[in-house]
């Protein structure tokens, strides 16, 4: 009860957020010298009344505060409203989002279920020659961006031609049978996962690393050694639920990233997720489209707040008294 | 010990390294360079494509030679692919492209020489240049299997063009004296197109798509809302009612695009047969120029074209590879350098561009210096990469109605200094110039940030400048903003721009030379101040426009435009710079290719076969 209580204080707490969220964007890409309409400016063939019917079309012709109360008013009723060039904003956002979710999704299950181990090791590891091999692999993961990473990795793809050059699915796909269409992806996915797994996984692991040495560090840990418990026991039933509080609080902000993290990464690729859709509307100035991926990327993030919140409730006494 | 083992052994990577850094001198690249622009694919285009009836039916026979059935051209798109696949609400050229893939239009352009040939419909009649008999084929069908005939075309006319729905440039540009063209049946088989006066681009208009009346109805009726989403990308395949080569197999968005030919194209061979060759057109939707070089080396498609320093190492690897080079010619597009002319108040009263440098930008001499200190050359060899021409005139170099009298000039710094001297400007001890009231020639030069090719025009323009004593203040700023001081602000004094013109039809330029057009960039006028003051040469420029138009004979027609083509190079209120030529590399194992100034190099996708020998 008590916590159905705390989570609806924390649903209402966000609606002011996501107001001035809204507003804060808004006008930001309002106020930005972006004509939506330039290249059409530009073109010698369009005439002044068509110019004219795209404004309205657009509605350009309204004052700022208008055209973001018209924007609001849709949006609450769960029209995310069409692009510039009048497609709906929720198909191609549902043209893209599975696209990113599957990537993402991939990358998130696998440098968790070898990231944390491998802190774990590190940490129980700790200064001896794997820890350090450790390290340095981690570093250099830390220190490469991921979009130089990513064109490497192209470069790598054309010269050895053992992977298709970005995309997702071949040309060919639709004909394809259900393994094959597994395998042709597979195929398509494997450089960009690298990529993202290789950068993601060097942060996890470290942080991984350093709470566990933390916790170690802990007079009761030392007390648990000199009762005579087994090293395995200290570490899994005692250090190890204690040291994972920022864990959970991490997997709430990748929460957060399924849907932007990749943005880099997937540009480089030309991964047809959602980065590369967004990336082109902030160019173009495409108000609903932008805005409604700006929405979508605050909402997952005090969601992903959220539900670390409540799951630290639920594993941590401590924090379930004060809450 | 140890430590000199490890420095030894890092001197050798570091050398090896570096070594991998040095790039051989390549001597011949400028003249490998030179070679692929002057070359001239030779080939002759096989005849135009004949009208031929078989059993009752008009097909459309090609006179290209014979090519096996079967294969697929994989293409490419930059950007995020097509935004509809309805050829009347596309607006941007891919969608335009595409959607030309399946719906055909009554009539095309030769590739040879541009003139007007059948396609869809089998011919056209006129007498006086005011009406237009259009004869359509007999038995050919629509692809869900309904005759194409002249209802279609009325339909198309007048319940979508000229009713304004979806794009309406169309509409815009076959207006003539404010009334609209009239568009009638006269059996099921023949259209009449009546016009108010003669009116030349009234023919390449008609040659619009046609759309099937009994798909097409019931949407026009539910007004211009549900139109606009009509035939969306997302539209599944099997929706689409066809007339094209190739009708729409799948879309994913920014993936790709795969067409498959339709067995039922009106076109044939000589033998007979039913085209296209090709089973499929893929266009693969790539986001940037470099994905797609790294595609095409991947053999993940199959044409591309080539840009800059791109060119050089293709033909050095062209006689081993599996790809030709073409040299397409140059490119419709134009780069130029406007001077704005502009002596107008805005409506705080304040000048769009300070008094002083007014007094500059309307002397002749001022303007003839400035084209006459710019090297056209340097900016070919060093910006261009030497795959440029050198342009003097407002028509690109394809046009068919190019000026060829006007031949241009070299760089000549003693003509522009003599001529600034005339006109009162002096240069002071420092080399700097001034005018003849005393005051410093100083102005701002804009360009679109993020466009390197301008961005690096712009900074030899300022050099060039500077050779006479001015001073130029180079401001690259991004797009919209330029764009929004060209088209409505006017507070500019000179921007170096590019537009894409058409070779075929001048009369697409109207809106940037008559002196009412909505991109009269170098003396733009407002809607309230319609036509004020025009200077003697706008005033003539208006002329010419508005009497071409009406000739319909192309002589006719070229001499005034010409005379056009003369004014603007003569007071040069917008200098030309260069045009780009177009370099396309193709796989060799296609067949039929036949490049075009015009048409480019796929244009003729029905004949293309593939042939893996």
């Amino acid at each position: 009860m008590q916590i159905l209580f705390y989570i609806s204080k924390r649903v209402l707490q966000t609606i002011p957020l996501l107001i001035l969220v809204s507003m804060i964007s808004f006008f930001i890409i309002r106020l930005s010298p972006v004509d939506p309409l330039a290249e059409l400016k530009l073109n010698p063939s369009i005439s002044k009344e068509t110019l004219k019917l795209e404004q309205q079309r657009m509605g350009l012709d309204k004052p700022l505060p208008i055209q973001y109360l018209l924007w609001a008013k849709s949006f609450i009723k769960g029209d995310l409203g069409v692009t510039t060039t009048g497609e709906k904003v929720s198909v191609k956002l549902a043209e893209r989002i599975p696209n990113t979710l599957l990537l993402t999704i991939v990358v998130i299950f696998l440098t968790w279920s070898v990231g944390v181990p491998l802190g774990v090791l590190a940490a129980v590891k700790w200064k001896t020659p794997f820890d350090r091999f450790l390290t340095v692999i981690t570093s250099i993961g830390m220190a490469i961006p991921s979009f130089f990473f990513a064109i490497l990795m192209l470069i790598f793809a054309v010269k050895s031609g053992w992977f298709p050059v970005g995309g997702l699915t071949s040309y060919n796909y639709d004909e394809m049978n259900f393994i094959q269409k597994f395998f042709d992806i597979a195929h398509h996915l494997f450089l960009p996962v690298t990529v993202l797994f290789t950068l993601s996984l060097a942060g996890l692991q470290r942080q991984m690393r350093a709470n566990l040495l933390d916790v170690l560090d802990s007079d009761y840990v030392k007390f648990a050694r000199a009762k005579g418990l087994s090293e395995n026991k200290v570490i899994f039933k005692h250090a190890l639920r204690n040291a994972v509080n920022p864990m959970i609080t991490l997997l709430g902000f990748e929460f957060s990233s399924l849907l932007s993290g990749a943005a880099l990464t997937e540009f480089v690729f030309q991964y047809p997720g959602l980065g590369r859709l967004i990336l082109e509307a902030v160019l173009k100035s495409d108000i609903n489209l932008v805005m409604a991926s700006l929405m979508i990327g605050a909402i997952m993030l005090v969601l992903g707040n959220l539900i670390a919140d409540i799951l630290l409730i639920l594993t941590d006494p401590r924090i379930r008294a004060k809450a | 010990m140890k430590q000199k083992i490890y420095i030894i052994f890092i001197i050798i990577f570091l050398i090896f390294f570096l070594k991998a850094c040095i790039k051989r001198d390549v001597p011949e690249e400028e003249k490998i360079k030179q070679n692929v622009v002057r070359s001239e694919t030779n080939f002759t285009f096989p005849s135009e494509q004949k009208n031929v009836t078989l059993n009752g039916v008009d097909y459309l026979q090609s006179q290209a030679s014979i090519g096996k059935f079967g294969g697929e051209l994989i293409e490419s798109t930059i950007g995020e692919g097509p935004k509809t696949f309805n050829p009347f609400t596309s607006k941007d050229a891919t969608s335009s492209s595409m959607s030309g893939l399946m719906f055909d239009s009554l009539f095309t352009t030769s590739p040879k020489d541009g003139q007007i040939v059948p396609k869809l419909a089998k011919s056209y009649k006129t007498k006086d240049g005011k009406t237009y008999i259009v004869n359509l084929r007999h038995g050919i069908k629509w692809s869900d299997g309904k005759p194409i005939t002249a209802d279609d075309v009325v339909f198309t006319w007048n319940e979508i063009i000229l009713a304004g729905l979806g794009n309406t440039s169309t509409r815009d540009a076959v207006m003539i004296d404010g009334k609209l063209p009239k568009v009638e049946k006269i059996d099921d088989y023949t259209v009449k197109f009546s016009i108010i006066k003669p009116f030349s681009p009234f023919l390449r208009l008609m040659a619009s798509q046609i759309a099937p009346k009994h798909i097409f109805e019931p949407i026009t009726k539910q007004g211009a809302k549900a139109f606009d989403m009509f035939y969306s990308t997302n539209t599944p395949p099997e929706k689409f009612v066809t007339s094209g080569a190739f009708r729409l197999k799948e879309y994913k968005a920014a993936q790709r695009v795969v067409f498959e030919r339709n067995p039922n194209y009106y076109i044939i061979n000589t033998e007979n047969k039913q085209l296209p060759y090709l089973n499929k057109l893929v266009y693969l939707i790539v986001g940037d120029l470099n994905n797609e070089i790294l595609k095409f080396e991947g053999h993940e498609i199959d044409v591309i074209s080539l840009r800059g320093s791109n060119v050089a190492p293709y033909k050095l690897k062209e006689a081993n590879s599996d790809y030709k080079i073409y040299n397409l010619g140059p490119d419709t597009g134009t780069m130029f350098l406007a001077i704005n002319l502009n002596t107008r108040k805005n409506s705080d009263g304040e000048y769009y561009v300070n008094p002083e440098k007014q007094f500059w930008f309307r002397d002749k001499n001022f303007r003839t210096a400035i084209d006459y200190a710019l090297d056209r050359k340097n900016m070919v060899q060093n910006i261009a990469n030497g795959l440029a021409k050198p342009l003097f005139t407002a028509e690109s170099l394809n046009s068919i109605f190019l000026n060829k009298n006007i031949k241009g000039h070299e760089r000549n710094l003693l003509k522009s200094k003599e001529l600034l001297q005339k006109s009162g400007f002096r240069l002071n001890s420092n080399k700097n110039l001034y005018d003849k009231f005393g005051e410093r020639v100083e102005f701002d030069l804009y360009t679109n940030a993020g466009n390197t090719e301008r961005e690096a025009i712009g900074v030899m323009v300022k050099q060039d400048l500077e050779d006479l004593g001015m001073r130029v203040n180079y401001k690259p700023i991004e797009f919209n903003t330029l764009v929004n001081k060209m088209t409505t602000t006017f507070d500019w004094d000179m921007i170096i721009m590019g537009l894409t013109g058409s070779p075929l039809e001048p009369h697409d330029g109207k809106n940037v030379w008559h002196s009412d057009g909505s991109l009269h960039l170098f003396n733009q006028r407002t809607e309230i101040s319609k036509i004020d003051n025009r200077l003697p040469f706008e005033k003539k420029l208006d002329e010419i426009f508005d009497s071409a138009a009406l000739k319909t004979n192309f002589s006719e027609r070229k001499k005034l435009y010409d005379e056009y083509q003369k004014i603007i190079y003569d007071e040069k209120p917008i200098i030309y710079l260069y045009s780009p030529i177009r370099i396309v590399a193709l796989r060799k194992k296609f067949k039929n290719i036949y490049p075009s100034q015009l048409s480019g190099i796929t244009y003729n996708i029905e004949e293309i076969y593939e042939d893996n020998n």
